[in-house]
């Protein structure tokens, strides 16, 4: 594990942010473009010279707000982007982590998503579509102004054509995914917590599939409100534990808990599926923990075996790490600890 | 320069260059690149009957009477039938529809060239209508929505396979890719 040290505002996060961004494209803070320029700069330019066994690869990205980040693998103009998901993959922590659980279904399905993409980059494609087709139908939505015309129905009967069948791809391998993380969540959760009721992870669709035939039975009230009303967009993740939903009845630690369980199985999954191992941004990830649940992060993250972790702190070295690297932040420049 | 810099591709640094290259050439043939450009705005109009760009009432293709008129190639854009016409694979006609379905841009159907399109089918007698849109969201939109339109007039409806780049536009396509998606092209169930 290599740690980063250095005071509140040295630039810790960003770190970890930029190195996200070299893999997904987006901050794991969210957030506009903007953010991520310095103040007075035009642009921003993230690069990352990545080495994995013999095999190396340069990132290079220009992020200017106002249009298109350019994108370049080993300087080359990197037509798709989630070509980028092939080169580099990151699993990350962050106190904000709490938001996942506490928040509403937009994050979770967020979430999903971003766990699908980095283990199946294709997949990226499929959500781009939802959300093309989505833009297209609430714009059609809008203009018609509550009136059925013979040419809006017409036009409205491709579109959900389009969005169902993208829709009804993402969701259906939104499902497996949920499947394929409940296990190892529940099983983190339980070594995280001691608890004996597991935590229970359920997709919950806003219709019932197939999607076009939820569209045609949605399309009166859609119009009426001028927006597709059902849909993946709609959907969300419950997370329960014993039979209760973790958003509201549980106490904030366990929610903790249960949020560092859905990133650990996050992990395990697309380990698994990509057969490749994420490198973990830790971000400041033991400061908002209790003692106990800190200690059995890191056997946690023991067992998640071989593998590059990077852990930032504003504070001394938590204890019980094993740092191979110490460096200090400061000026933006990166200095080795001597230990 | 600043006229220049407006013309598609060419950023300040060619515009720069460009006005410097014809401050120095000899004074005819600058005014001969200015006739052109004057001559070509004011003799091309569009085809009147399938909307590609031409000389006069009736486009260079629709003129030509060795082409099929019963095989029509829908596109989006002229520039599209530059790029099929590369192809050397097809002999039949062209209809441009000036665009794609696309909300967002304000483009419905009114927008579209379709009435025009289904006006041929009887009086060119066109037995396979081929959709060429771009394999994007939206080409493929428009092109569900008039093999709809299309099927029930008894036309032969295709699409041109898949193989294209996802999500690119067809006059980037080479010509050897596009030519094998319209050798390959079947019939749309929509
Ligand atoms: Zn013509």
């Amino acid at each position: 594990m290599t740690v980063v040290t250095g005071h509140n505002g040295a630039g810790k996060t960003t770190l970890l942010e930029a190195i996200g961004y070299a893999s997904t494209l987006r901050s794991f803070r969210g957030g506009q473009k903007e953010a991520l320029v310095r103040n007075g700069a035009t642009r921003a330019i993230v690069r990352a010279d990545l080495a994995d066994g013999d095999r190396r690869a340069l990132v290079e990205i220009e992020i200017d707000p106002s249009r298109r980040d350019r994108v370049q693998l080993n300087r080359q103009r990197l037509a798709r982007p989630e070509d980028l998901l092939e080169a580099l993959r990151v699993t990350v922590f962050t106190p904000d982590d709490l938001a996942l659980v506490k928040s509403g279904p937009e994050l979770r399905r967020d979430y999903l998503d971003t766990v699908l993409e980095t283990a199946r980059p294709r997949l990226a494609l499929v959500r781009r579509a939802v959300d093309r087709a989505l833009r297209q139908r609430n714009t059609l939505l809008r203009q018609a102004g509550g009136r059925l015309t013979a040419e809006v129905a017409a036009t409205l009967d491709v579109w959900d054509t389009q969005l169902a069948k993208a829709g009804d791809q993402l969701v259906d391998a939104r499902r497996r995914l949920v499947d394929a993380l409940a296990p190892p969540a529940a099983a983190a959760f339980g070594r995280l917590t001691r608890l004996v009721e597991p935590l229970e992870l359920t997709y919950r669709p806003s219709y019932d599939p197939p999607l076009l035939d939820a569209l045609a039975a949605a399309r009166p009230d859609d119009l009426r409100r001028g927006t597709t009303t059902i849909g993946p967009q709609r959907d969300d993740l419950l997370v329960a534990c014993g039979g209760l939903d973790a958003r509201t009845r549980l106490s904030q630690g366990r929610q903790r808990s249960a949020a560092l369980a859905l990133r650990l199985a996050a992990h395990e999954v697309v380990t698994d599926k990509a057969a490749a191992r994420p490198v973990l941004l830790l971000d400041d990830a033991f400061s908002e923990l209790d003692r106990a649940t800190a200690t059995a992060l890191l056997d946690e993250l023991g067992r998640l075996g071989a593998g590059q972790a990077i852990l930032t702190t504003a504070g001394p070295v938590p204890d019980g790490i094993d740092a191979a690297l110490v460096l200090q932040l400061a000026d933006g420049r990166l200095t080795p600890v001597p230990r | 320069m600043d006229e220049l810099g407006r013309l598609p591709g060419i950023g300040p640094k060619s515009a720069q260059r460009i006005a410097f290259h014809l401050l120095k050439v000899a004074k005819e043939d600058a005014l001969r690149l200015a006739r052109t450009i004057v001559e070509v705005k004011e003799r091309t109009v569009l085809c009147s009957t399938c909307f590609n760009i031409g000389i006069g009432e009736r486009c260079a293709i629709c003129g030509d009477d060795r082409r099929d008129r019963t095989v029509v190639c829908v596109v989006e854009d002229p520039r599209d039938i530059v790029a099929v016409e590369r192809t050397r694979e097809f002999r039949g006609r062209y209809h441009v529809l000036g665009g794609a379905l696309n909300p967002i841009e304000g483009v419905g159907p009114e927008q579209l060239r379709i009435r025009e399109l289904l006006g041929r089918i009887d009086t060119d007698g066109i037995a396979e209508v081929i959709l060429c849109t771009n394999p994007n969201l939206e080409g493929d939109t428009t092109a569900m929505y008039l093999a709809r339109l299309l099927r029930p007039l008894g036309v032969r409806v295709t699409r041109i396979a898949s193989g294209l780049p996802v999500g690119g536009d067809l006059e980037y396509a080479d010509e050897l890719t596009l030519g094998r998606a319209l050798e390959g092209r079947r019939e749309v169930d929509a």
